[in-house]
């Protein structure tokens, strides 16, 4: 949809998917969208120097979420939203809302 | 070239900016480097954020006539310890475009930097967004030291929505 405006289509990708979870790394993404790593972590990484996204470790892993200090945060999380409404629901279930787990699971406990 | 083995921060910034004038571009400090100038070195920054909205590729030129080599949008100096960065426009605090600035001179040319107020404004948010107890420490060291709007500071914090947090730094600065 708004590939056209970012000139990249992992960007639309990464704001719809962080409008919905907000945060991610990057081979979560990449497992979400069926992509090869690299790109996404080239996004992640272009997003991060232009303000949008911050990142933290977590562990190893690390982490990308909105920079809530960037002054036009609001409008672009606006942007991804309305964006995301317009998916088919299931392109929705598919690609943004299946296989992240949010609520803890006690350390040790079988799968 | 400049001896950098051994440059303190302040004189490093006054040297970046000067040297980008001299080439027609126009930078603004912000960041930790602030603070450290500021708090006189109270609180040490190891980093010089610019922020500038010309294109990166016309700051190279005269960058690298100092000895610094650019790494995405960052510069080092072998023989320097201080990294510089050039962090995406705009220059804003929270959701307010800052739009005033100070300028400091001295006989290694001049400085624009952000204001002590913004400064402080600066750190609070991180502060307030992050929960970081080291940028509400470096928000106080800069209200101790610096004359700066605590009205408008207090406004400000308001309409980010921070009216609980920023008691907390005003009860720090008592």
């Amino acid at each position: 949809m708004l590939e056209y405006l970012f000139l990249n289509k992992n960007v639309e990708k990464v704001l719809m998917y962080l409008s919905i979870h907000s945060k991610a790394h990057a081979s979560e993404l990449s497992r979400a969208f069926g992509t090869a790593l690299d790109p996404i972590q080239k996004t992640l990484k272009k997003l991060e120097a232009g303000g949008l996204l911050v990142s933290f470790l977590e562990g190893k892993t690390r982490v990308f979420c909105w920079n809530p200090r960037y002054p036009f945060l609001k409008e672009i999380q606006e942007l991804a939203q309305k964006a995301y409404s317009f998916l088919p629901t299931q392109m929705q279930e598919t690609y943004y809302q299946s296989t992240k787990r949010k609520r803890p699971r006690r350390t040790g406990k079988p799968l | 070239m400049n001896n950098l083995a051994n440059i303190d921060l302040k004189s490093l910034a006054f040297l970046v900016y000067t040297t980008l004038k001299e080439h027609g571009i126009e930078a603004v400090l912000v960041g930790g480097a602030c603070v450290s100038i500021y708090s006189e070195n109270r609180y040490m920054s190891h980093d010089l954020d610019f922020i500038t909205y010309e294109e990166l590729k016309k700051v190279e030129k005269p960058l690298e006539k100092l000895g610094f080599r650019r790494i995405g949008r960052c510069f080092t100096h072998e023989k320097c310890s201080y990294l510089i960065d050039f962090v995406n426009p705009p220059i804003a605090v929270g959701h307010e475009s800052i739009r005033s600035f100070e300028t400091l001179t001295s006989s290694l040319g001049s400085l624009k930097l952000l204001t002590p107020t913004d400064c402080v404004k600066d750190r609070l948010a991180a502060f307030f967004h992050w929960g970081d107890p080291q940028s509400l420490e470096q928000a106080c060291l800069i209200a101790k030291n610096q004359p700066i709007d605590l009205d408008d500071v207090t406004a400000w914090a308001k309409k980010e929505g921070y009216s609980e947090q920023m008691q907390q730094f005003l009860d720090n600065i008592k």
